[in-house]
């Protein structure tokens, strides 16, 4: 079966270009770690708001899928540099299963995510974070974060396959970041919001994905709201995937 | 079964380009073909289309027998393609690069390492094998680049400009590898700026001009078909000479019997004669009589440069291709 060996062969190539590239990794650990440490001592009086939390625990499942937002949006900028250094060229030229092209990347993507997920709860544990679904919850987090973080990936690569340029997907994915986040229950309840907002974040998919996270955290087992963050990342990750490839066999033909 | 057959290739880019206008030719199994042309003529493109990366637009275009586009799978087992611009990842090691290679070429363990560990050392990377190939010359970028489209022990090579940015040393070494592969069997599809070492080891070649086949054939006819001396002439108060100069010039040359043909070129003049060594004395005797000052005047039987300049009215200068391109590393060349 050349699709699954050629897409770990691709998903190796990644790896390796990741763990290569240190700066790229601190770049992307650095802003969760910010907003880990100084966001929520700074914001650690909503925990009172809140009807006397702990902010830190509140704002983790935010934090984390906030990562996952940002990593996967350099998935695109990836793809450009292959086309651009003539890279994907010499692949399309071997008799590599094509679809392995994008399989293996978009697996580097959620490994990565995944492991990143695994640094940020780790450092949330030492702050006193301890999900009260213990170890399954840990194992149900780090899935969702990653699921999600692979639908996100589809954005970014479409775009990136659409446009051909690093820095229009950076310019998109940094104009999207922080209002999406805001406009969700990431970092803020959505009893403490203004109605608009809290009609905007309803519908918000962050929103959906924080909850359930949230919940194994915070509350215990709520299948429901698990079952529907899920829906709605499949949902997502359909549309993104459908775009990408799409994208991608017009890069190809 | 020619190794490469096509007829009536056409290809227009997206953007109305016509980058390829209907040409034919035939590569035989074994051959070492040479395809030539002056910048933008088509060379790339057509490279790009029988490795199967790029669609072509119409036309006919076999490879190792089968049609490359119903067949495109087969085709790039069978294939080894050098692109050219270089293309490694330069986040891998040299050997990394190498077996990520044949392994999307399907090959596996003992098989696959020795045989990397082999052409590590044919491209003289053996040192360098295990470090990171940002840190490798340009040089060494291109011997790499070339070695891992051998993995696989393909049957048929493209290689586009595979010299091209090499110190002296390093280019003899890459042509008698070349050479060398090709006596195991072999085909060699080359393009390449290098005329001297095309005439060595090409046993035919096409010349390509504005994506029309102007000449072909093997290195021997071309050049008798041109069955004249070449004789150049500098001027003194300065090259090119400047449009008076030139057509007083001409005008002295054309008062002389012999000449089948008269060129401009960046040097001077270049004129076509029969029994060229004859007509020199006659020459300077001319252009002495008309005053004109003479620097210098050569003699040569004719090089596949004469085939070149006669069929594209254009000359290869190496030298300065590898000039330009080393001083433009930041803009990257029009493709
Ligand atoms: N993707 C493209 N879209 C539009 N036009 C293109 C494209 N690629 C090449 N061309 C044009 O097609 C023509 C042939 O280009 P090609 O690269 O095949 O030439 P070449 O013979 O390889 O030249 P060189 O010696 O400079 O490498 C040129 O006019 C070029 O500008
Ligand atoms: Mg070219």
């Amino acid at each position: 079966m050349t699709l699954a060996s050629d897409s770990y062969y691709m998903f190796q190539r990644w790896m390796k270009k990741l763990v290569r590239n240190p700066i790229l990794l601190f770049f992307s650990l650095f802003q969760p770690i910010i907003f880990l440490v100084l966001f929520t001592q700074l914001f650690s009086s909503f925990g009172t708001l809140l009807g006397g939390i702990n902010y830190t625990v509140f704002a983790t499942a935010g934090i984390v899928l906030q990562n996952a937002f940002s990593s996967a949006f350099q998935s695109g900028t990836a793809v450009v540099d292959d086309i651009k250094s003539g890279f994907l060229t010499k692949m399309l030229a071997t008799p590599a299963s094509r679809a392995s092209i994008l399989l293996g990347r978009l697996l580097s993507d959620a490994f990565r995510v995944f492991a990143q997920s695994l640094i940020i709860l780790v450092l949330a544990y030492g702050l006193g974070v301890f999900p009260i679904t213990g170890f399954v919850g840990y194992v149900l987090i780090l899935f969702t974060v990653a699921f999600f973080g692979l639908a996100w990936s589809g954005i970014s690569l479409a775009l990136g396959l659409r446009t051909k340029s690093a820095e229009t997907v950076f310019g998109i994915a940094g104009t999207l970041t922080f209002p999406l986040l805001f406009m969700s229950t990431a970092l803020m309840d959505k009893r403490l919001m203004p109605d608009w907002m809290k009609s905007v974040s309803a519908y918000n998919p962050i929103s959906f994905a924080v909850n359930a996270i949230r919940d194994l955290i915070m509350i215990g087992y709520n299948w429901n709201s698990f079952l529907l963050s899920f829906g709605v990342i499949s949902l997502i990750a359909i549309l993104t995937m459908g775009a990408t490839i799409y994208e991608f066999k017009k890069v190809v033909s | 079964m020619p190794a490469v057959q096509v007829e009536n290739l056409v290809k227009t880019y997206g953007d109305g380009t016509q980058a390829v206008k209907g040409i034919s030719f035939k590569v035989d199994d074994g051959e070492f073909f040479g395809f030539l042309g002056p910048n933008g003529a088509g060379k790339s493109t057509t490279i790009k289309i029988l490795t199967t990366i790029l669609r072509k637009t119409s036309g006919l275009a076999n490879v190792a027998g089968l049609e490359i586009e119903h067949d495109a799978q087969k085709v790039r087992k069978l294939i080894g393609v050098q692109m050219q611009d270089t293309v490694i990842d330069e986040d891998l090691t040299g050997r990394e690069n190498l077996m990520l290679q044949g392994h999307l070429q399907q090959m596996r363990g003992e098989e696959l390492k020795e045989r990397v560990n082999e052409l590590l050392k044919v491209v003289d990377l053996g040192d360098a094998a295990d470090k990171r190939s940002a840190y490798y010359s340009g040089g060494m970028k291109k011997r790499l680049d070339l070695a891992s489209t051998l993995v696989h022990r393909p049957k048929i090579l493209f290689l586009d400009e595979p010299t091209t940015g090499l110190d002296p040393q390093s280019r003899a070494q890459v042509w008698s590898y070349l050479k060398g592969l090709n006596q195991t069997g072999m085909t060699i599809f080359i393009t390449t700026q290098y005329l001297e070492e095309v005439d060595r080891l090409c046993r035919r070649l096409a010349i390509l001009d504005h994506g029309e086949i102007v000449a072909q054939g093997s290195p021997s006819e071309l050049k008798s078909e041109i069955g004249a001396d070449r004789i150049t002439l500098g001027f003194e108060n300065g090259n090119p000479g400047t449009g008076s100069l030139k057509d007083k010039a001409k005008q002295v040359l054309g008062s002389l019997g012999g000449i089948t043909e008269i060129v401009d070129s960046d040097e001077g003049i270049v004129i076509y004669a029969k029994n060229g060594g004859f007509l020199v004395p006659d020459i300077v005797r001319a252009f002495d009589n008309a005053e004109i000052k003479l620097s210098s005047i050569g003699v040569s039987s004719p090089t596949l440069d004469d085939v070149f300049l006669k069929h594209t009215g254009r000359r290869i200068r190496p030298e300065e291709i590898d000039k330009s391109r080393a001083s433009g590393m930041f803009g990257r060349r029009r493709r």
